[in-house]
């Protein structure tokens, strides 16, 4: 696709490309509803054999990347080294800087957002007990070849070889939290139904909840900055199609994803703050999906992107999209 | 009340933004219906094909699969979602949901109040449009899964008079005074604490529905639509806390909303305002209403009826449902 079209034209054009895979997608989700054995088969075959404390790890894993991110935004540091330790060896996030905010607002969610991610942390962490996983390596540097350079890279949004800083400014954070939230959506989002445990599920619904308002308040934050020139499209709003496309790159062949392009219509532009399917609802990902996007590979591995050496646990393996 | 042309405007929205939308739920209705996904599976792969047949009305889903706790769960759910694509879809267009989607099992009832908000701020105009277009699909979904166990629409109060159940709800808060009135069709702002009053318990009801449901593609689909709603309310929340910089009545505002619902849902402070904190020696918004696990508390659907119908008390009816909800679950919890 090419990127110097205006955010609508793109929008236009992903909608073209995605309409029939995302179509198949939500409906054989809706056919597995038709047999029994049709809905396991529908989700990757390691599904038919995860705990719940397999899917509690693997968000945990997840958690432990939001957590940093915005502790470093906030604080100039990572979270607690009490909040890392567990089954493996525990590693200390580096290479995150601390955001010297322009918007005193902006600072103030990023507090918020923060500290709900630690208490994530923290939750998940009390509800494994001694089977928690410790913190892996996380990767939120800086350098050309980390893991935010590299997906701005493949969204366009910096050339290649190129440096993504997502501490350098309040736009370069907003875009930098937008790679992760959405993510953490539609991660809890696919692994609600396979938990079993009606107390673990509880609380999942509620910490997806959360990811999703954090979610909105980044989008909704960037929407408010949408008409300004962006780093690489005309518009802010542009730039965050880059973003979604990458990541729908990577995920496979159903679409999952959604900038916050304005859409027109007879009634007038209409945004895009909740990124949903055509029933008004939020998507969900695998956890292979997930890993792909968080590993930046479309194949089917086991560590990269912000996990240099992979997640801790059992769910360990992203999709094979290749 | 509504004409053809504004539905077709709501979907238009929707088709926009999601152009296979109308098939989808069309193959979704026959996929839990058939036998055999195979057929199915068949027909969507030439989706890219227009000239796919498309039933211009849905299929209804059967409920046979459904266990009856689902059906009483996803009913409650629709009541409240009717009462949700009336309110935005009358502040975004002026009129409330089309007819076609208003019937059903129980008495069908109508909608009193409701008008279109003249917004000043184009980006709020955009958000309206959007919420509504997304509410105007879960009612559809939601009846669509429901088939024929789907409720009517009950009688729902949305009018912005001294009598309306905004004003009443405003009265509680002390967002007005005790013979104040409460338009929230009036101004961009009044929307937005409106919003804020009815999305935040949308949040909550399907937070406390979740481990409820029994069927996994129903759970599925309502951990999205719990998604959506969060999303929703973070953005009014989101806009009334930075709207709220330069005019601090509307986070005051938004906090004594709060406080009202907690009055009424039950005996525990859970529901909260959008006023700053301090955390770790910093001032820190509050968009999100999470406890101290960072998660976002529901609610009981008795709690949920509680603020619906403005009443502490074990009542059938009140508030922004003068009939009550249809349906099995009706009844609010004495607090």
């Amino acid at each position: 696709m090419s990127h110097d079209v205006s955010p609508i034209d793109a929008l236009a054009a992903h909608a073209e490309q995605r309409k029939d895979r995302r179509a198949f997608f939500k409906a054989a989700v809706g056919a597995a509803a038709v047999g029994a054995g049709a809905f396991l088969v529908s989700k990757p075959a390691q599904a038919q054999t995860l705990t719940d404390a397999d899917i509690l790890n693997f968000a945990l894993n997840l958690e432990y990347l939001e957590a940093n991110f915005y502790y470093y935004a906030v604080y100039g540091r990572g979270i607690p080294a009490t909040s890392i330790t567990g089954v493996g060896t525990p590693v200390a996030a580096v290479g995150g800087k601390q955001v010297t905010f322009q918007d005193s607002l902006l600072a103030e969610m990023a507090r918020e957002i923060a500290e709900d991610e630690l208490a994530h942390v923290n939750f998940l962490r009390t509800a494994l007990g001694t089977a928690a996983v410790a913190q892996p390596a996380i990767d939120i540097g800086v350098s050309a070849t980390s893991a935010f350079s590299v997906a701005a890279q493949a969204a366009t949004l910096v050339p290649a070889g190129g440096v993504f800083d997502p501490y350098a400014s309040d736009l370069n954070f907003l875009y930098g939290a937008f790679l992760f939230e959405d993510v953490g959506v539609t991660a809890y989002k696919g692994a609600s139904s396979l938990l079993t445990n009606k107390t673990y599920l509880d609380a999942a619904a509620g910490i997806l909840a959360a990811e999703a308002y954090h979610a909105s308040m980044i989008r909704t934050t960037i929407d408010q900055l949408g008409g300004n020139v962006g780093l690489k499209a005309s518009t802010i709003r542009g730039d965050t199609e880059l973003v979604s496309n990458a990541r729908d790159s990577l995920d496979g062949t159903s679409d999952l994803d959604q900038g916050i392009a304005y859409v027109s219509s007879g009634a007038g532009p209409t945004s895009n703050i909740a990124p949903t399917d055509g029933n008004g609802i939020a998507f969900g990902r695998t956890t292979g999906q997930v890993l792909n996007i968080v590993y930046l590979n479309k194949a089917q591995v086991t560590a990269g992107g912000f996990f240099p050496s992979g997640v801790n646990g059992t769910i360990r393996s992203s999709a094979n999209n290749a | 009340m509504i004409d053809r042309e504004t539905l077709l405007e709501v979907f238009d929205i929707a088709e926009r933004r999601r152009n296979e939308r109308r098939r989808f739920i069309k193959m979704a209705g026959t996929a839990v219906a058939a036998t055999a996904g195979a057929s199915l599976l068949a027909a969507c792969d030439n989706d890219d094909d227009k000239s796919v047949p498309v039933t211009p009305t849905p299929s209804p889903t059967p409920t046979a699969g459904l266990p009856a706790g689902d059906v009483d769960v996803l009913n409650f759910a629709l009541n409240l979602e009717y009462l949700e694509a009336n309110y935005y879809t009358f502040a975004a267009f002026g009129s409330g949901l089309n007819t076609t989607l208003q019937s059903g099992t129980g008495t069908q009832g109508s909608v009193t109040g409701g008008a279109q908000v003249p917004f000043q701020d184009a980006t709020v105009a955009a958000y309206a449009r959007e919420i509504a277009a997304d509410e105007n699909l879960h009612v559809t979904f939601l009846r669509q899964q429901l088939g024929s166990s789907a409720v009517a629409m009950p009688a729902i109060n949305i009018d912005g008079g001294a009598n309306g159940a905004f004003t009443a709800a405003a009265r509680a808060a002390g967002v007005v005074g005790p013979t104040g009135t409460f338009n929230p069709y009036a101004s961009d702002e009044n929307w937005l604490l409106g919003g804020m009053l009815l999305t935040d318990v949308g949040v909550t009801a399907y937070k406390g529905s979740a481990s409820l449901i029994s069927n996994k593609v129903i759970l599925d689909a309502a951990a999205g639509i719990l998604a959506v709603e969060a999303y929703h309310s973070g953005l009014i929340r989101t806009l009334l806390y930075r709207k709220g910089l330069a005019m601090p009545a509307l986070r005051t505002n938004a906090d004594l909303i709060s406080n009202a619902r907690d009055t009424v849902d039950n005996g525990f402070d859970d529901d909260q305002g959008i006023s700053s904190t301090t955390i770790n020696g910093g001032a820190a918004s509050n968009i999100v209403p999470a406890d101290s696990n960072g998660i976002v508390f529901g609610r009981t659907a008795g709690d949920v009826l509680n603020v619906a119908y403005l009443n502490a008390g074990a009542v059938s009816s009140g508030g922004f449902f003068p009939a009550g909800l249809n349906g099995n679950i009706k009844t609010s919890t004495a607090a």
